[in-house]
């Protein structure tokens, strides 16, 4: 059996997914809300979105299994959407509202 | 759970053809707008010719083309039938283009353009009414689509009447369903359609989050109630009800802009980018076109009408529309030729995808135009009115460039 992966490396994965529209990764924006991991390496990724009507929606949930998939070891991983709490820009990290705010 | 699946979003080629046909009539417009003058009235039949090209050619079919794109979006559930789409965009272009030339020279044609403009938009409302069936989660931009299109409806009945009455001798009294016809379809379609999505795309663009939605709620509530009136009025011919309906409209209007504000106070996106910019003429034209409006309802003063039906749909939907094809044609293409790539290869980000400094230009020289033209109408003075006809027309130039630009980008010849 592979060694446990941690929330650390997922969350590394993830930031790999950038939202198009933004130009930041999906970490950084604060919409990856935890990761669940299993002692048999099942992930599962609770995350949410900007906005309800996002037309990207299924694209960034396939990209952000397919960025945990890479991680050596992992077995199954699950993506939840949830809208609560609703993200907000308080969310993101500083650097992320500073470009966004024209700071 | 919500979803938007991949397989709710129409193909590039389906949609695209409505933004080429679109910025085509668009272009048109503004090259013939430099030909009128101030002394041009809202019943001259040239300008009756002149709107149609603007407003089916350009506004109804970048909305519908839009509506596409965004239907499955607002209302969480994928089209009916999407391929209906592919009939839309041909029908209501050689209707257009049947009218126009119905209005300028040839009024036997203006019952035929009436009826492919009047099948495109049946079935456009066709596949809408039976979207609306599977949906589950009934939000205020679903009421929208429902009523707006019931306005549609009624509004291109009545345009249909009136072109069998030029065309073909039909008895229809013109003169007092003219009114009804501009009401119920830049009101109750163009303008609640604009609302209604509003609510989706201002906030997802601008990331705008926990405002109240009181000023909208009622908004709609008490636009809808006045179209409503105002096609009541009409049917009975009661000058005073169509005097209060109009009232309810600018008190409408008024609570959507005061919603505006809120978003606009809430967004955390403060860049200030084409789109953003246009949305501030735009909104910033309907508050003046809505300042204009009550002189020229209660002094039934021509040249103030003509005035503030010049900034809401030279200035408000000129922007809305233009300023969100820099937002949504990017994001179509990208969508058609670099999502497969993403995580294989680099690919780009949407900002990369608009051309910047044709789109300056266009921003420039359409809001210049906008703002001489109409102080030349609110003026009197031809000259102010074809020098910013000019500024719109070489604007529409740099806007038909800039969309050219974005939908080739990426494209392997």
């Amino acid at each position: 059996m592979s060694e446990k992966i941690t929330k650390e490396e997922v969350f590394n994965a993830i930031r790999k997914v950038v939202d198009p529209e933004v130009g930041f990764n999906l970490v950084e924006m604060g919409l990856i809300y935890d990761a669940i991991i299993d002692d048999e390496n099942n992930v599962k990724v609770v995350m949410t979105l900007s906005t309800r009507g996002c037309p990207l929606h299924q694209l960034l949930v396939q990209w952000v299994k397919d960025a945990v998939k890479e991680i050596p070891g992992v077995n199954e991983v699950e993506v939840e959407i949830v809208w609560e709490p609703e993200w907000n820009i308080s969310m993101a990290e500083e650097h992320v509202k500073k470009a966004l705010q024209g700071g | 759970m919500f979803q938007v699946s991949r397989e709710f979003a129409p193909p590039f080629s389906l949609i695209s053809p409505f933004f080429t046909a679109g910025s085509i009539f668009y272009l048109a417009a503004m090259l013939l707008l430099p030909m009128f003058g101030v002394d041009s009235t809202l019943y001259d039949i040239a300008v009756a010719g002149w709107a149609h090209i603007f407003l089916l050619g350009f506004v109804m079919m970048i909305i519908f083309g839009a509506m596409a794109q965004l239907v499955p979006v607002v209302l969480e559930v994928g089209h009916f039938s999407v391929d209906f789409y592919y009939l839309i965009w041909p029908l209501l272009a050689a209707g257009t283009m049947s009218m126009g030339v119905g209005f300028a020279a040839i009024p036997e044609l203006l019952p035929y353009g009436g009826l492919m403009v009047l099948v495109a938009m049946l079935i456009f409302l066709a596949d809408t009414i039976l979207t609306l069936r599977k949906v589950e989660r009934v939000s205020l931009t679903v009421k929208t689509v429902a009523v707006t299109n019931a306005f549609l409806l009624l509004g291109i009945l009545v345009g249909f009447a009136m072109a069998l009455a030029i065309g073909a001798g039909v008895e229809v009294d013109i003169g007092r369903w003219v009114g009804a016809h501009i009401v119920l379809v830049l009101g109750g379609f163009v303008t609640l359609t604009i609302v209604g999505m509003s609510m989706v795309l201002l906030p997802m663009f601008g990331l705008s989050h926990g405002f109240d939605e009181t000023p909208v709620n009622r908004s709609f509530k008490i636009m809808a109630t006045g179209i409503l009136a105002y096609f009541i009025g009409t049917l009975f011919d009661s000058e005073s009800i169509r005097f209060l309906s109009m009232v309810a409209i600018f008190i409408a209007t008024g609570l959507y802009l005061w919603q505006i504000w809120l978003i606009y106070g809430s967004r955390a996106r403060r860049e200030n980018d084409i789109w953003f910019r246009s949305m501030v003429v735009g909104y910033g034209s309907l508050a003046f076109a809505l300042l204009l409006a009550p002189f020229a309802l209660i002094g039934r003063l021509e040249s103030l009408t003509i005035a503030s039906v010049w900034f809401l749909v030279m200035g408000f939907f000129t922007f809305l529309i233009n300023g969100h094809l820099f937002k949504i044609v990017p994001f179509l293409v990208w969508f058609e030729r670099y999502s497969p790539l993403v995580g294989k290869e680099k690919v780009p980000m949407l900002a990369d995808m608009i051309p910047k400094k044709p789109a300056e230009f266009q921003f420039w020289f359409s809001t210049a135009g906008v703002i001489i033209a109409g102080a030349g109408l609110l003026f009197g003075s031809d000259e102010l009115f074809k020098g910013g006809a000019a500024f719109m027309a070489v604007g529409a130039v740099f806007m038909f460039v800039s969309i050219r630009w974005m939908m080739n980008f990426g494209k392997k010849s």
